[in-house]
């Protein structure tokens, strides 16, 4: 009986000591872990943007710098009106949307990418150029996939492949961006290669998932595309960009 | 003047810290002739950056919970000892992977849930099993962080020729020249997939084996 009371106390002990160390840990951290992921996503936002020089590391001070001189969030409701500012940010109605401006002109827009993944949500963000159909850049900044196979959807190839591809056919009409099976030059017939990027061998699912899931997103956002493809950036409430074209 | 370095060397050699350090280094290697940690060791080395990364935080929790469950070993009831240990390794790995989301972001991103999932490696819970609980402190300690590296190099080893001839890359840096790709060399495929890290492990089982056999 002893033997028993001695390892029920043992446990208990235990089991007390172990979770205030992983409650002070996980309490105590928490504003660091916030600031750094806060940071990363506003990083991945420039980087979506081509606003970050690759292959150059930017400390967490210039990285917000940058994000407040260079981007302004906004949000807009399904129709792709501006939403006033609203206290929340997670406004159910509101679909957030950072454009990315150069001094008082808008360059483009940046969307942020929800999807599924094939282990888990994959997270990132697509900038399009003020013509709402050339896609500017590509970023992830969440996801679960395997080292090597379908993590490679953060690589710097796989990043750079999505740049000048069209979310419209030639056309204009909508169709996203897909991801072909291995190279988009031997996959995908020649009309359609500016609406493919490569994909990853060995993550096929993944493409698959990303793709979609980027799809879904894209025809969400497809009314202000369109606003920017017509060019009513007026309408969208924001001074229009100096003479396109 | 070989003689003057040799004498302390003789001198270590003869202790059993340094008879478990080689044993757990060399002849009873974690992966390659324990055949533990596998299933992690086929996750994460498709590139080196992640096989080292995940090699010394395993070191870490292996070395921190000998240490712990060594210091404690006296008291823990023989009845609960396995639930011991195991909230002990949880416990620092959890914390390890706390502390590195908060001051190593970029190398947490990277790992993903290989940190998490160190818990259920059996080295862990091996050495501390078979180690911890009936050794003192510093050895225990000691004991870990050389099973730690022992796996950390079978990792790296299995990473380097995974990443070398699956990917054409070391470190993430293209080695193999342009040239190559044009006269018809392609990339291992299958060397980048799970099957490459099976058929890679085997060949470092099989290595070791043979050369501890030779002596």
């Amino acid at each position: 009986m002893s033997g028993n009371f001695k390892s029920l106390l043992f446990a208990l002990i235990l089991c007390i000591v172990c979770s205030l160390l992983l409650t002070g840990a996980s309490s105590g951290l928490r504003p660091w872990q916030e600031r750094n992921a806060l940071t990363d996503r506003h990083r991945n936002v420039l980087r979506a943007a081509g606003l970050l020089e690759e292959g150059r590391s930017y400390s967490a001070a210039e990285v917000e710098r940058l994000y407040r001189e260079r981007i302004r969030e906004l949000q807009v409701d399904p129709a792709g009106r501006i939403l006033e500012r609203t206290d929340s940010p997670k406004d159910a109605a509101g679909l957030p949307i950072y454009l990315s401006v150069e001094g008082e002109e808008i360059i483009g827009y940046i969307v942020p990418i929800d999807s599924r993944g094939l282990w888990g949500p994959i997270q990132g963000y697509l900038a399009l150029d003020r013509d709402g159909a050339t896609v500017k850049g590509f970023a992830v900044y969440q996801h679960a996939e395997t080292p090597g196979l379908g993590g490679e959807i953060e690589k710097r190839w796989f990043r750079d492949n999505w740049v000048g591809k069209k979310i419209v056919t030639r056309e204009g009409r909508f169709v996203s961006v897909g991801i072909a099976k291995g190279r988009a030059e031997e996959t995908v017939p020649k009309e359609k290669q500016l609406n493919y990027v490569d994909g990853i061998s060995g993550a096929t699912l993944t493409g698959k998932y990303l793709a979609a899931g980027i799809k879904d997103t894209l025809s969400r956002y497809e009314p202000v595309s369109v606003k920017f493809r017509k060019n009513l950036l007026t309408e969208l409430g924001l001074p229009s960009p100096a003479a396109s074209n | 003047m070989n003689t003057v370095v040799a004498k302390p060397w003789a001198a270590v050699k003869r202790t059993v810290a340094y008879k478990e350090v080689i044993k757990a280094l060399w002849k009873a290697n974690p992966i390659s002739k324990q055949i533990l940690g596998i299933c992690s060791a086929l996750a994460v080395t498709v590139q080196m950056q992640t096989a080292v990364a995940m090699g010394l935080a395993l070191t870490t929790v292996v070395a921190f919970s000998s240490l712990i469950v060594s210091l404690l070993r006296a008291s823990i009831p023989r009845n609960i000892r396995i639930i011991v240990q195991v909230a002990v390794i949880a416990t620092l790995v959890i914390i390890a992977d706390e502390l590195l989301k908060a001051f190593l972001y970029d190398v947490s991103k990277q790992l993903s849930v290989f940190v998490g999932l160190i818990v259920t490696n059996c080295i862990v819970l091996g050495r501390t099993e078979a180690y911890a609980m009936n050794n003192p402190p510093g050895r225990a300690f000691l004991d870990g962080l050389a099973n730690g590296l022992g796996y950390t190099s079978v990792l790296v080893g299995v990473a380097f020729l995974r990443e070398l001839f699956g990917s054409g890359r070391v470190l993430g840096y293209p080695v193999i020249p342009e040239a190559f790709y044009q006269a018809g060399y392609v990339n291992n495929g299958l060397l980048v997939l799970a099957p490459g890290a099976f058929i890679m492990i085997g060949l470092f089982v099989w290595l070791e084996h043979t050369l501890l056999e030779r002596k």
